[in-house]
C-alpha cells in the first residue's frame, strides 16, 4: 500500500523539484542591461507560452488519435491536456500584463500577439465548455475532438504573428532562425531550465489529470451500474389503504 | 511600484496560481476515490 501511494505521489515530488531549481536560477541569473530585473518575468511567462503550445498540440494529437482510431483512450488525453493548456495560456496571458504594465506603460494594447493568444484561450475555454454538453463520452469525444483538430490551427497563427504582423511584442526568444536572442550563458541556461522544469510540470501535472479522468469514468460505471429509486430514498410510497 | 515589485507580483501569480489547480487536481482525486471506496 505504501509503495502503491509512493507512486501516485511522484507527480507532485517532480513539480516541486523542477520549480525550486526553475526559480532558484532565475534568481541568480543577472539583470537586463535595458530592461534590469524585469527581465526576470521572462523566466515564467516564456515557458507559461511555450506549454500552451506544447498543451494544445498534444489536444491536437490526442484528438486526431480519437478520430482516426474511436479509442476513448486519445479523448482522455486531449481533454485532460486541454484542460492544463487552458491553464497556461491564461498564466502567460497574465504575466505578460504584468510584464506590460512596467515595460510598455499598458497593462494591454491590441497587438497581433495579445489578441490572438486571447482568442485562442476562449476558442480553448469553448473546447472545455463543449465536453460539458453532454454525458455520453462517445458523442462528446466526436464533437471536442473535431474541435480539438480546428483549433490547433491557432498555434503557429500565434507564434508567428510577431514575424508575419509590425507588433510591439518582441519576437520569439529561443527558437529564431539566427539563434536564440539571448547572448549571455546564465541568462540562457534560466531560461532553457525554466522552459524545461514547466515541461516537466506539465507532464506531472497530465499524469495526475489522467488518472482523475480515469476515476471519474470508473465512479460512472459504478453509478450506472447501481439500481436506484427513482424518486430517490427519502421519498416513500404512499399508503392508500388498498391492502385493507 | 519598483522593478522587484513587479517580478515579486508575477512570480506570487505563477506558483500562486499553479499551487491552486494542481492543489484541484489533487482533491478532486483525493474526493473521487473516496466516493468509489477505493484507499489513498
Amino acid at each position: 500500500m505504501q509503495a502503491q501511494t509512493r507512486n501516485r505521489q511522484w507527480p507532485w515530488v517532480a513539480i516541486g523539484l523542477s520549480l525550486a531549481v526553475a526559480f532558484t536560477l532565475s534568481m541568480v541569473s543577472p539583470a537586463d542591461s535595458v530592461q534590469g530585473d524585469l527581465v526576470r518575468i521572462m523566466y515564467v511567462h516564456v515557458p507559461a507560452a511555450w506549454l500552451a503550445y506544447l498543451a494544445f498540440f498534444v489536444t491536437f494529437v490526442g484528438s486526431v488519435g480519437y478520430l482516426t482510431t474511436k479509442d476513448l483512450r486519445w479523448d482522455r488525453i486531449a481533454a485532460a491536456s486541454a484542460e492544463i493548456g487552458v491553464y497556461f495560456t491564461g498564466l502567460a496571458i497574465a504575466l505578460g500584463m504584468i510584464w506590460a504594465k512596467p515595460t510598455w506603460g499598458v497593462w494591454w494594447t491590441w497587438d497581433a500577439r495579445l489578441t490572438l493568444t486571447a482568442i485562442m484561450f476562449f476558442v480553448y475555454l469553448g473546447y472545455l465548455a463543449l465536453r460539458r454538453t453532454t454525458d455520453d463520452p462517445v458523442i462528446r469525444a466526436g464533437r471536442s475532438s473535431v474541435l480539438g483538430v480546428l483549433g490547433a490551427l491557432q498555434i503557429p497563427l500565434v507564434h508567428f504573428s510577431v514575424v508575419w504582423w509590425r507588433t510591439l511584442h518582441q519576437p520569439p526568444s529561443l527558437v529564431r532562425p539566427d539563434g536564440p536572442a539571448i547572448q549571455d550563458p546564465l541568462m540562457l541556461t534560466a531560461l532553457i531550465v525554466g522552459v524545461l522544469a514547466f515541461t516537466i510540470v506539465y507532464g506531472s501535472l497530465m499524469v495526475k489529470r489522467i488518472e482523475l479522468i480515469k476515476l471519474d469514468d470508473q465512479k460512472a460505471a459504478i453509478e450506472q451500474s447501481i439500481e436506484r429509486p427513482v424518486a430517490g430514498e427519502a421519498v416513500t410510497v404512499p399508503d392508500l389503504g388498498a391492502s385493507s | 511600484m519598483s522593478e522587484w515589485g513587479w517580478v515579486a507580483f508575477a512570480y506570487a501569480v505563477t506558483y500562486g496560481s499553479l499551487g491552486v489547480f494542481a492543489g484541484s487536481i489533487a482533491v478532486r482525486i483525493r474526493n473521487t476515490r473516496r466516493s468509489i471506496g477505493e484507499t489513498e
